[in-house]
Protein backbone atom coordinates (compact mmCIF):
# COMPACT_ATOMS: atom_id res chain seq x y z
CA UNK A 1 0.00 0.00 0.00
CA UNK A 2 1.09 3.57 -0.63
CA UNK A 3 1.85 5.46 2.56
CA UNK A 4 -0.48 8.40 3.12
CA UNK A 5 0.68 11.79 1.84
CA UNK A 6 2.06 14.17 4.42
CA UNK A 7 0.69 17.68 4.91
CA UNK A 8 1.64 20.72 6.88
CA UNK A 9 0.60 20.86 10.51
CA UNK A 10 -0.88 24.27 9.64
CA UNK A 11 -1.28 27.31 11.87
CA UNK A 12 -3.87 25.82 14.22
CA UNK A 13 -2.17 22.93 16.06
CA UNK A 14 -3.94 22.96 19.45
CA UNK A 15 -1.78 24.47 22.19
CA UNK A 16 -3.04 21.79 24.59
CA UNK A 17 -1.15 19.19 22.55
CA UNK A 18 2.07 20.63 23.91
CA UNK A 19 1.35 19.01 27.25
CA UNK A 20 2.83 20.62 30.30
CA UNK A 21 6.15 18.91 31.01
CA UNK A 22 6.34 17.25 27.59
CA UNK A 23 9.75 18.88 27.11
CA UNK A 24 11.13 17.35 30.33
CA UNK A 25 12.35 13.84 29.60
CA UNK A 26 14.11 13.43 32.94
CA UNK A 27 10.95 12.40 34.77
CA UNK A 28 8.61 9.65 33.63
CA UNK A 29 5.55 8.58 35.56
CA UNK A 30 6.81 10.61 38.51
CA UNK A 31 10.17 8.81 38.68
CA UNK A 32 13.58 10.18 37.79
CA UNK A 33 15.56 8.79 34.88
CA UNK A 34 19.20 7.73 35.37
CA UNK A 35 22.10 9.67 33.94
CA UNK A 36 23.34 13.22 33.52
CA UNK A 37 20.64 15.86 33.23
CA UNK A 38 21.25 18.31 30.40
CA UNK A 39 19.32 21.19 28.91
CA UNK A 40 19.18 21.38 25.13
CA UNK A 41 18.06 24.67 23.70
CA UNK A 42 18.12 26.54 20.43
CA UNK A 43 16.33 28.87 18.05
CA UNK A 44 14.47 27.97 14.90
CA UNK A 45 14.59 30.47 12.05
CA UNK A 46 13.25 30.70 8.54
CA UNK A 47 15.18 31.93 5.48
CA UNK A 48 15.09 35.66 6.34
CA UNK A 49 16.24 35.00 9.91
CA UNK A 50 12.80 35.54 11.43
CA UNK A 51 12.35 33.49 14.58
CA UNK A 52 9.33 31.22 14.40
CA UNK A 53 6.88 31.03 17.29
CA UNK A 54 4.81 27.97 18.14
CA UNK A 55 6.81 25.74 15.88
CA UNK A 56 6.70 22.14 17.14
CA UNK A 57 9.96 20.32 17.88
CA UNK A 58 10.02 16.64 18.82
CA UNK A 59 13.01 14.58 19.89
CA UNK A 60 13.77 10.88 20.19
CA UNK A 61 16.87 9.49 21.82
CA UNK A 62 18.50 6.60 23.63
CA UNK A 63 18.83 6.46 27.41
CA UNK A 64 22.04 7.03 29.39
CA UNK A 65 23.30 3.57 28.37
CA UNK A 66 22.59 4.12 24.67
CA UNK A 67 19.51 1.87 24.73
CA UNK A 68 16.22 2.69 22.99
CA UNK A 69 12.95 1.99 24.74
CA UNK A 70 11.65 0.02 21.78
CA UNK A 71 11.32 -3.71 21.06
CA UNK A 72 13.63 -3.48 18.02
CA UNK A 73 16.58 -2.66 20.28
CA UNK A 74 18.19 -6.00 21.21
CA UNK A 75 19.04 -4.52 24.62
CA UNK A 76 15.66 -2.92 25.30
CA UNK A 77 14.98 -5.18 28.29
CA UNK A 78 17.80 -3.30 30.05
CA UNK A 79 16.47 0.16 29.09
CA UNK A 80 15.92 2.65 31.90
CA UNK A 81 12.31 2.05 33.00
CA UNK A 82 12.03 5.70 33.95
CA UNK A 83 13.03 7.11 30.59
CA UNK A 84 10.74 7.29 27.57
CA UNK A 85 13.19 9.05 25.23
CA UNK A 86 10.54 11.20 23.53
CA UNK A 87 9.69 14.86 24.07
CA UNK A 88 7.83 17.72 22.46
CA UNK A 89 8.33 21.47 22.76
CA UNK A 90 6.87 24.56 21.11
CA UNK A 91 9.07 27.55 20.33
CA UNK A 92 8.43 30.80 22.20
CA UNK A 93 8.14 34.33 20.75
CA UNK A 94 11.93 34.43 20.26
CA UNK A 95 11.81 31.19 18.29
CA UNK A 96 13.48 29.30 21.13
CA UNK A 97 12.79 25.78 22.30
CA UNK A 98 14.16 23.97 25.31
CA UNK A 99 14.33 20.35 26.43
CA UNK A 100 15.45 19.00 29.76
CA UNK A 101 16.75 15.53 29.15
CA UNK A 102 19.37 12.89 29.93
CA UNK A 103 22.61 12.92 27.97
CA UNK A 104 22.21 9.87 25.74
CA UNK A 105 24.79 7.12 25.75
CA UNK A 106 26.33 6.17 22.42
CA UNK A 107 24.32 3.39 20.77
CA UNK A 108 26.37 0.62 19.15
CA UNK A 109 28.20 1.96 16.10
CA UNK A 110 26.97 5.53 16.62
CA UNK A 111 28.08 8.68 18.35
CA UNK A 112 25.77 9.95 21.07
CA UNK A 113 23.02 11.91 19.31
CA UNK A 114 19.44 13.12 19.51
CA UNK A 115 16.93 12.82 16.66
CA UNK A 116 14.95 15.98 15.94
CA UNK A 117 11.88 16.68 13.87
CA UNK A 118 10.20 20.01 13.21
CA UNK A 119 6.63 20.68 12.19
CA UNK A 120 5.12 24.04 11.33
CA UNK A 121 2.75 25.95 9.13
CA UNK A 122 4.21 25.89 5.63
CA UNK A 123 6.43 22.86 6.29
CA UNK A 124 4.75 20.37 3.98
CA UNK A 125 6.73 17.33 5.10
CA UNK A 126 8.20 16.81 8.56
CA UNK A 127 11.85 17.93 8.55
CA UNK A 128 14.15 15.48 10.32
CA UNK A 129 17.66 16.11 11.51
CA UNK A 130 20.10 14.81 14.10
CA UNK A 131 21.98 16.67 16.81
CA UNK A 132 25.46 15.61 17.94
CA UNK A 133 27.55 16.63 20.92
CA UNK A 134 30.87 16.35 19.10
CA UNK A 135 32.37 15.44 15.75
CA UNK A 136 33.51 11.91 15.12
CA UNK A 137 32.85 8.75 13.19
CA UNK A 138 29.15 8.14 12.82
CA UNK A 139 27.42 6.75 9.72
CA UNK A 140 24.63 9.32 9.74
CA UNK A 141 26.97 12.26 10.37
CA UNK A 142 29.37 11.02 7.67
CA UNK A 143 26.51 10.88 5.15
CA UNK A 144 26.32 14.69 5.41
CA UNK A 145 28.65 16.66 3.07
CA UNK A 146 31.73 17.44 5.16
CA UNK A 147 31.37 21.24 4.96
CA UNK A 148 27.84 21.05 6.41
CA UNK A 149 28.51 18.64 9.31
CA UNK A 150 29.32 21.48 11.67
CA UNK A 151 25.67 22.56 11.61
CA UNK A 152 24.73 19.32 13.36
CA UNK A 153 27.14 19.73 16.26
CA UNK A 154 25.62 21.46 19.29
CA UNK A 155 27.77 23.99 21.14
CA UNK A 156 27.33 23.83 24.89
CA UNK A 157 24.06 22.00 24.22
CA UNK A 158 22.79 24.81 22.02
CA UNK A 159 21.39 23.56 18.74
CA UNK A 160 19.98 26.17 16.37
CA UNK A 161 17.91 25.12 13.41
CA UNK A 162 17.95 27.20 10.23
CA UNK A 163 15.20 25.90 7.95
CA UNK A 164 16.56 27.51 4.78
CA UNK A 165 19.29 29.79 3.56
CA UNK A 166 22.67 30.71 5.03
CA UNK A 167 23.96 28.10 7.50
CA UNK A 168 21.02 25.89 6.58
CA UNK A 169 20.64 22.89 8.86
CA UNK A 170 21.11 19.60 7.00
CA UNK A 171 17.86 17.64 6.88
CA UNK A 172 17.57 14.01 5.93
CA UNK A 173 15.79 12.52 2.97
CA UNK A 174 13.72 10.07 4.98
CA UNK B 1 9.38 -6.46 16.05
CA UNK B 2 11.68 -4.93 13.46
CA UNK B 3 10.39 -2.49 10.88
CA UNK B 4 11.84 -1.75 7.48
CA UNK B 5 11.43 1.58 5.72
CA UNK B 6 11.78 1.96 1.97
CA UNK B 7 12.02 5.23 0.05
CA UNK B 8 8.69 6.63 -1.06
CA UNK B 9 7.51 7.42 -4.55
CA UNK B 10 7.95 11.20 -4.47
CA UNK B 11 4.83 11.68 -6.59
CA UNK B 12 2.71 10.43 -3.71
CA UNK B 13 3.97 13.22 -1.42
CA UNK B 14 3.33 16.96 -1.59
CA UNK B 15 5.74 19.45 -3.13
CA UNK B 16 7.61 21.30 -0.43
CA UNK B 17 7.22 24.66 -2.11
CA UNK B 18 3.77 25.63 -3.31
CA UNK B 19 2.87 28.56 -5.54
CA UNK B 20 0.40 30.79 -3.74
CA UNK B 21 1.35 29.49 -0.28
CA UNK B 22 3.75 32.25 0.77
CA UNK B 23 5.27 30.58 3.83
CA UNK B 24 6.53 27.54 1.91
CA UNK B 25 9.49 29.18 0.11
CA UNK B 26 10.84 30.51 3.42
CA UNK B 27 10.58 27.38 5.54
CA UNK B 28 11.69 24.47 3.42
CA UNK B 29 15.31 23.54 2.71
CA UNK B 30 17.12 24.86 -0.31
CA UNK B 31 19.99 22.39 -0.03
CA UNK B 32 19.35 18.84 -1.20
CA UNK B 33 18.10 16.55 1.54
CA UNK B 34 20.79 14.19 2.78
CA UNK B 35 20.32 10.51 2.04
CA UNK B 36 21.12 8.15 4.90
CA UNK B 37 20.74 4.45 5.53
CA UNK B 38 18.35 4.10 8.49
CA UNK B 39 19.98 2.84 11.66
CA UNK B 40 18.45 1.47 14.85
CA UNK B 41 17.97 5.06 16.02
CA UNK B 42 15.48 5.90 13.25
CA UNK B 43 14.01 2.38 13.17
CA UNK B 44 12.92 2.65 16.78
CA UNK B 45 10.63 5.31 18.14
CA UNK B 46 8.30 6.29 20.94
CA UNK B 47 5.70 3.52 21.18
CA UNK B 48 4.49 4.52 24.64
CA UNK B 49 3.51 8.14 23.97
CA UNK B 50 0.08 7.34 25.43
CA UNK B 51 1.77 7.11 28.83
CA UNK B 52 3.21 10.59 28.45
CA UNK B 53 0.39 12.70 27.00
CA UNK B 54 -3.20 13.27 28.08
CA UNK B 55 -5.76 11.38 26.01
CA UNK B 56 -8.91 13.33 25.23
CA UNK B 57 -11.20 10.72 23.74
CA UNK B 58 -12.80 10.77 20.30
CA UNK B 59 -16.27 12.14 21.07
CA UNK B 60 -15.92 15.89 20.62
CA UNK B 61 -19.38 16.90 19.38
CA UNK B 62 -20.87 17.41 22.86
CA UNK B 63 -24.10 16.09 24.33
CA UNK B 64 -27.43 17.34 25.65
CA UNK B 65 -27.58 21.12 25.76
CA UNK B 66 -23.81 21.24 25.11
CA UNK B 67 -23.98 19.92 21.55
CA UNK B 68 -21.79 21.55 18.93
CA UNK B 69 -23.56 23.18 15.99
CA UNK B 70 -23.08 21.56 12.62
CA UNK B 71 -23.61 18.35 10.73
CA UNK B 72 -22.99 15.49 13.16
CA UNK B 73 -20.61 12.94 11.66
CA UNK B 74 -19.22 9.57 12.72
CA UNK B 75 -15.77 9.05 11.26
CA UNK B 76 -14.35 5.53 11.27
CA UNK B 77 -10.63 5.44 10.56
CA UNK B 78 -8.23 2.52 10.20
CA UNK B 79 -4.48 2.90 10.53
CA UNK B 80 -2.41 0.38 8.57
CA UNK B 81 1.22 -0.16 7.62
CA UNK B 82 2.42 -0.49 4.04
CA UNK B 83 1.65 -4.23 4.12
CA UNK B 84 -1.93 -3.46 5.09
CA UNK B 85 -1.34 -4.79 8.62
CA UNK B 86 -3.23 -2.89 11.34
CA UNK B 87 -1.20 -0.53 13.52
CA UNK B 88 -2.63 -0.93 16.99
CA UNK B 89 -1.72 1.20 20.00
CA UNK B 90 -0.91 4.25 17.88
CA UNK B 91 -1.54 7.66 19.42
CA UNK B 92 -3.56 9.83 17.03
CA UNK B 93 -4.00 13.58 17.48
CA UNK B 94 -6.94 15.15 15.67
CA UNK B 95 -7.81 18.82 15.20
CA UNK B 96 -10.31 20.64 13.06
CA UNK B 97 -12.34 23.82 12.55
CA UNK B 98 -15.90 24.05 13.84
CA UNK B 99 -18.96 23.83 11.63
CA UNK B 100 -18.50 27.46 10.60
CA UNK B 101 -14.81 27.08 9.65
CA UNK B 102 -13.33 28.61 12.81
CA UNK B 103 -10.53 27.17 14.94
CA UNK B 104 -10.22 27.76 18.66
CA UNK B 105 -6.67 29.07 18.33
CA UNK B 106 -5.01 32.48 18.78
CA UNK B 107 -3.88 32.36 15.13
CA UNK B 108 -7.44 32.30 13.80
CA UNK B 109 -9.02 35.63 13.03
CA UNK B 110 -12.67 36.28 13.68
CA UNK B 111 -14.11 35.77 10.25
CA UNK B 112 -16.53 33.14 11.57
CA UNK B 113 -18.16 32.52 14.94
CA UNK B 114 -16.66 30.37 17.67
CA UNK B 115 -18.91 27.64 19.06
CA UNK B 116 -18.77 27.50 22.86
CA UNK B 117 -19.50 23.78 22.68
CA UNK B 118 -16.71 22.91 20.27
CA UNK B 119 -12.96 22.96 20.89
CA UNK B 120 -12.09 20.66 17.99
CA UNK B 121 -9.35 18.42 19.39
CA UNK B 122 -9.39 14.66 19.96
CA UNK B 123 -6.50 12.49 21.09
CA UNK B 124 -7.06 8.76 20.90
CA UNK B 125 -5.23 5.43 20.62
CA UNK B 126 -5.95 2.89 17.87
CA UNK B 127 -7.31 -0.50 18.92
CA UNK B 128 -5.80 -3.87 17.93
CA UNK B 129 -7.43 -3.63 14.50
CA UNK B 130 -5.80 -0.24 13.94
CA UNK B 131 -9.19 1.48 14.25
CA UNK B 132 -10.34 4.63 15.97
CA UNK B 133 -13.61 6.52 15.81
CA UNK B 134 -14.62 10.12 16.07
CA UNK B 135 -17.99 11.64 16.86
CA UNK B 136 -17.69 15.22 15.69
CA UNK B 137 -19.24 17.83 13.41
CA UNK B 138 -18.22 18.31 9.83
CA UNK B 139 -15.72 21.20 9.69
CA UNK B 140 -16.63 24.24 7.64
CA UNK B 141 -14.50 25.69 4.84
CA UNK B 142 -12.60 28.90 5.51
CA UNK B 143 -10.68 31.56 3.57
CA UNK B 144 -6.89 31.54 3.91
CA UNK B 145 -5.56 35.02 4.77
CA UNK B 146 -3.60 35.17 1.51
CA UNK B 147 -6.69 37.18 0.39
CA UNK B 148 -6.44 35.93 -3.17
CA UNK B 149 -9.38 33.60 -3.20
CA UNK B 150 -7.83 30.51 -1.65
CA UNK B 151 -10.29 28.72 0.58
CA UNK B 152 -9.45 25.58 2.48
CA UNK B 153 -12.07 22.90 1.84
CA UNK B 154 -13.53 21.11 4.86
CA UNK B 155 -10.70 18.97 6.26
CA UNK B 156 -9.51 17.28 9.44
CA UNK B 157 -5.87 17.25 10.61
CA UNK B 158 -4.20 14.11 11.96
CA UNK B 159 -0.86 13.58 13.70
CA UNK B 160 0.09 9.93 14.20
CA UNK B 161 2.81 8.07 16.08
CA UNK B 162 3.63 4.78 14.39
CA UNK B 163 6.00 2.00 15.37
CA UNK B 164 9.19 3.87 14.55
CA UNK B 165 10.56 7.43 14.23
CA UNK B 166 10.36 7.35 10.44
CA UNK B 167 6.68 6.38 10.44
CA UNK B 168 5.62 9.57 12.27
CA UNK B 169 2.98 11.24 10.10
CA UNK B 170 1.13 14.55 9.92
CA UNK B 171 -1.62 14.57 7.30
CA UNK B 172 -5.04 15.98 6.44
CA UNK B 173 -8.27 14.27 5.42
CA UNK B 174 -10.84 15.74 3.03
CA UNK B 175 -14.53 15.10 2.35
CA UNK B 176 -15.94 13.63 -0.87
CA UNK B 177 -17.85 15.77 -3.33
CA UNK B 178 -16.54 19.12 -2.08
CA UNK B 179 -16.09 21.60 -4.94
CA UNK B 180 -13.26 23.33 -3.06
CA UNK B 181 -11.16 20.15 -3.16
CA UNK B 182 -10.31 20.77 -6.82
CA UNK B 183 -8.61 24.12 -6.14
CA UNK B 184 -7.04 23.55 -2.73
CA UNK B 185 -3.33 24.31 -2.88
CA UNK B 186 -2.38 21.83 -0.17
CA UNK B 187 -4.39 18.83 -1.42
CA UNK B 188 -3.28 19.48 -5.00
CA UNK B 189 0.38 19.74 -4.03
CA UNK B 190 0.38 15.92 -4.21
CA UNK B 191 1.15 15.12 -7.86
CA UNK B 192 -0.20 11.56 -7.99
CA UNK B 193 -3.98 11.41 -8.52
CA UNK B 194 -4.45 8.11 -6.66
CA UNK B 195 -2.46 9.44 -3.70
CA UNK B 196 -4.67 12.55 -3.62
CA UNK B 197 -7.81 10.41 -3.84
CA UNK B 198 -6.64 8.39 -0.83
CA UNK B 199 -6.76 11.60 1.26
CA UNK B 200 -10.51 11.86 0.69
CA UNK B 201 -12.79 9.99 3.11
CA UNK B 202 -15.42 7.59 1.81
CA UNK B 203 -19.05 8.49 2.32
CA UNK B 204 -21.05 5.55 3.73
CA UNK B 205 -24.71 5.53 2.63
CA UNK B 206 -27.04 6.14 5.60
CA UNK B 207 -27.81 3.11 7.72
CA UNK B 208 -28.43 2.51 11.40
CA UNK B 209 -25.68 4.30 13.30
CA UNK B 210 -25.19 4.36 17.07
CA UNK B 211 -24.53 8.10 16.97
CA UNK B 212 -27.39 8.81 14.53
CA UNK B 213 -24.76 10.63 12.48
CA UNK B 214 -23.61 10.68 8.87
CA UNK B 215 -20.90 8.07 8.53
CA UNK B 216 -17.56 8.45 6.74
CA UNK B 217 -14.74 5.93 6.53
CA UNK B 218 -11.09 6.67 6.04
CA UNK B 219 -7.79 4.83 5.89
CA UNK B 220 -4.34 6.08 6.85
CA UNK B 221 -1.22 4.16 5.83
CA UNK B 222 1.92 4.72 7.91
CA UNK B 223 5.36 4.09 6.47
CA UNK B 224 7.02 0.80 7.23
CA UNK B 225 6.61 -2.94 6.96
CA UNK B 226 7.27 -5.66 9.46
CA UNK B 227 10.68 -7.07 8.61
CA UNK B 228 10.78 -10.70 7.60
CA UNK B 229 12.45 -12.57 10.46
CA UNK B 230 16.00 -13.54 9.63
CA UNK B 231 16.65 -17.22 8.97
CA UNK B 232 18.61 -18.85 11.79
Amino acid sequence: MISTAEATIGPFFPPRYVDQGANDLTVFDGRKARGDVIEIRGRVMQEDGTALENLIVEIWQADTQGIYRHPADPRHAQADANFLGWGRAATDAQGSYCFRTIKPGAPEGRLAHINFMVMFSGIMRILKTTMYFEEGSDPVLLSVPSERRKFLIAKNNEFNIRLRGENETPFFDD
Amino acid sequence: MKTTIQPRDERTQPSRIIEGYPQTPLRNPKQPLVKRAPTLSELTGPVEVAKRVKLLGGDIAGHGDKQAIGQLIHLKVRVLDEDGAPVGGAVVEVWQANGAGRYIHPNDDEHAPADVNFYGAARVVTDESGAFQLRTVKPGAYPVPTRDGWWRPPHIHFSLFGKVWLSRLVTQMYFPGEPLNAQDRILNAVPDAAARESLVARYVPPAADPYNALVFEHQIVLRGRAATPEQP
